[in-house]
């Protein structure tokens, strides 16, 4: 029979916090507890539409629930009980701090510095963290025209530390990008024309420190070094390092390499798939529970 | 040029139809309220801008919405300028109508991002000719080259509401806090909201997300205001800090139930996924959205008959919670909306 919501509310420290298996979670799960093992409990985060919210909503159930959610249509620390489609969701809004507008979330929150993490998709990144949602080819004739930034070039450039969820495949990891939205630790200076390092042409800024810290892709989760260059961290189970360099348009640094991604523990996967999408709208399908974890679900 | 007000305006109470007659003129600059294709667009109102056929309209906003969707389904738009062009998130992200419209070269497209767009707006809307803004420094959006306007040879001046250029970047000159970027002031002809409730003298209150509606409002030479419901002017102002718009900004009021849909309007109806769906893929080829058109946009005697269409099971899953403000009846996935009494967070840390 099925349980009510409380039932499940209790089962949920019943259901051991260990590893699960490969063949017991779907890729979406693991993309989804990967990028909201980003998140630490002090975390002001500022979340974008899509696989983001998923990860936000997924860490502030589990690992860090004292982290603080801004949507950017408006929303300061909505407390979500069904997960959002948009930022404007009203589902966003529930029981939030205070309630206003863009001047809010992008002037008294983004820039005057409150935001510790960015959270943020693309259609392609380059090499040093510069992501791309605007245009392939020409910007004035393109091959294909995305819908443009919207809030990723503010939050991806001002929020102390920025984590991209883009999926995995050569024409998506560029050396350079055909058209870059939001800059990198590298970027171009337009007053000397120079590429230069996002340090400089941020100096003296406040936010000249700020940018990409990790990229959570369909394959693997990637992190920046000190030149602010993306290398590989960690592979996601079922994947070889081969495979994450094919589907990269650069040489990929993977001498940083710490080993598999860990994958989502029973318990992670209970609350993403009860709690955080039990309505399917980001989920393609609720895979079923293994006989164990089954087993403790019906005792209790 | 600079703007001389110094005017209260008295609202009048229109119909949709008039409303339109006389606000919308062929090549003017208009902003729609909302966030979005998901919430408060005001759908009705370019539903019958496009009915009255009106053309190369100038569409300066935030965002893509299921206004401009259908604005680009007939091509009405010559210029959008924009921060975000998708309009329906996760039930169709990218416009298909504006790509096919823009890749033929029949309109321009001018890029800015989120924070810059609110405070052009701002700037417009606090009577400022320009606001600076940070982010985001090194990118292609304050590339010189990637100016629409100025590449087309808009920015001559001659347009009232065009600024002469796109933004200007410059040192800091008071605190040495590096470069920033100056972004000129929206000035629109035309703002339209859609809101919760106005009253009989053009106080306006909704509920939910802002987005920049306030400053859209003050920003625009011309407010039109469309509701769910007009009620008593008293009414409103028994609680004064929930309301957004100042009556004299407003000029024109139209009540008009369900005027926001496919989009939300907290506390009153969820957003309709099925429905945007509907339209994302009617939107990939002509034939279809051709079909669409007249079935949904000509062939509706009126809004009452298009809102008479949608059927009474569609709008009874719509209908928002009281406490909540949406639906949870709506199947917007697979399955059910669980029957939540608090967040998990707050269940298991408080707040």
């Amino acid at each position: 029979m099925a349980k009510s919501i409380e039932q499940l509310m209790e089962l949920i420290d019943v259901i051991p916090d260990e590893p699960s298996k490969v063949g017991e979670f779907i890729l979406p799960e693991l993309m989804a507890v990967a990028s909201a093992h980003e998140v630490r409990n002090d975390d002001i985060v500022f979340a974008g539409t899509g696989l983001p919210m998923v990860g936000i909503m997924t860490a502030n159930y589990t690992t860090a629930p004292k982290a603080m959610l801004i949507y950017e249509s408006g929303v300061c620390d909505g407390k979500t009980m069904h997960v959002p489609m948009s930022v404007c969701d009203h589902r966003a809004a529930y029981q939030c701090s205070t309630i206003g507008g863009l001047v809010d979330t992008f002037g008294f929150f983004l820039q005057s510095g409150y935001v510790t993490l960015g959270f943020l998709g693309g259609a392609s990144v380059d090499k040093y963290g510069g992501v791309n949602v605007t245009s392939i080819g020409d910007y004035y004739k393109p091959t294909h025209r995305f819908t443009g930034s919207g809030g990723n070039s503010d939050i991806g450039t001002m929020a102390k530390r920025v984590v991209y969820i883009i999926l995995q495949e050569k024409r998506r990891f560029l050396e350079r990008n055909d058209y870059t939205t939001t800059p990198g630790w590298w970027c171009w200076d337009f007053k000397t024309n120079e590429w230069k390092p996002k340090r400089e042409v941020w100096k003296n800024t406040p936010f000249a420190e700020s940018g990409p810290a990790a990229v959570v892709t369909n394959m693997g989760v990637f992190r920046f070094d000190e030149k602010g260059e993306i290398y590989l961290e960690s592979f996601f189970p079922g994947v070889t390092v081969e495979q994450v360099k094919e589907n990269c348009g650069f040489d990929l640094n993977v001498k940083k390499v710490k080993g598999q991604t860990p994958t989502p523990t029973y318990r992670e996967l209970f609350v993403v798939r009860e709690f955080v999408d039990p309505e399917l709208i980001f989920l393609p399908q609720k895979m079923d529970y293994s006989k164990e974890i089954q087993a403790i679900i019906d005792k209790g | 040029m600079p703007r001389i007000r110094g005017k209260t305006k008295t609202a009048e109470i229109l119909t949709l139809e008039e409303a339109v007659k006389k606000h919308v003129k062929n090549g003017i600059q208009i902003a729609f309220s909302g966030f979005t294709g998901m919430n408060r667009n005001p759908f009705a109102f370019s539903w019958e801008v496009v009915r009255q056929g009106f053309k190369d309209l100038h569409s300066i906003d935030r965002h893509g919405s299921c206004c401009t969707w259908l604005l680009n389904a007939v091509n009405a738009i010559k210029i959008q300028e924009t921060d975000w062009l998708g309009w329906g998130e996760m039930a169709g992200k990218i416009d298909l109508n504006m790509e096919r419209n823009y890749k033929a070269g029949k309109m321009i497209i001018e890029d800015y991002a989120h924070g810059a767009m609110a405070f052009r707006f701002l700037a417009g809307a606090v009577g400022a000719p320009f606001m600076p803004y940070y982010a985001p420094l090194g990118s292609d959006l304050y590339n010189p080259k990637y100016d629409a306007l100025g590449r087309a040879g808009l920015r001559d001046g001659k347009n009232p509401r065009i600024p002469k250029k796109k933004f200007i970047q410059m040192e800091d000159p008071f605190w040495g806090d590096g470069e920033v970027v100056l972004l000129p002031a929206a000035r629109p002809n035309l703002a339209v909201l859609h809101v919760l409730q106005v009253g009989d003298k053009g106080t306006a209150r909704w509920r939910g997300i802002g987005t920049i509606d306030k400053e859209i409002a003050f920003a625009a030479d011309e407010v039109v205001v469309v509701a769910e419901e007009i009620v008593p002017e008293g009414e409103l102002r028994k609680y004064p800090e929930t309301n957004q718009v100042a009556y004299f900004t407003v000029d024109t009021i139209v009540e008009c139930p369900w005027g926001a849909f496919p989009s939300a309007v907290p506390f009153c109806y969820d957003y309709d996924v099925p429905f945007l769906r509907s339209m994302d893929a009617a939107s990939r080829n002509e034939t279809d959205l051709k079909k669409w058109l007249d079935e949904w946009v000509f062939g509706p005697k009126n809004w009452e008959d298009f809102v008479v269409k949608l059927g009474t099971k569609r709008l009874l899953d719509l209908k928002a919670d009281s406490v909540t403000g949406y639906s949870t009846r709506l199947l917007r996935g697979k399955k059910p909306a669980p029957r939540m009494k608090m967040a998990l967070s707050v269940a298991r840390s408080g707040y």
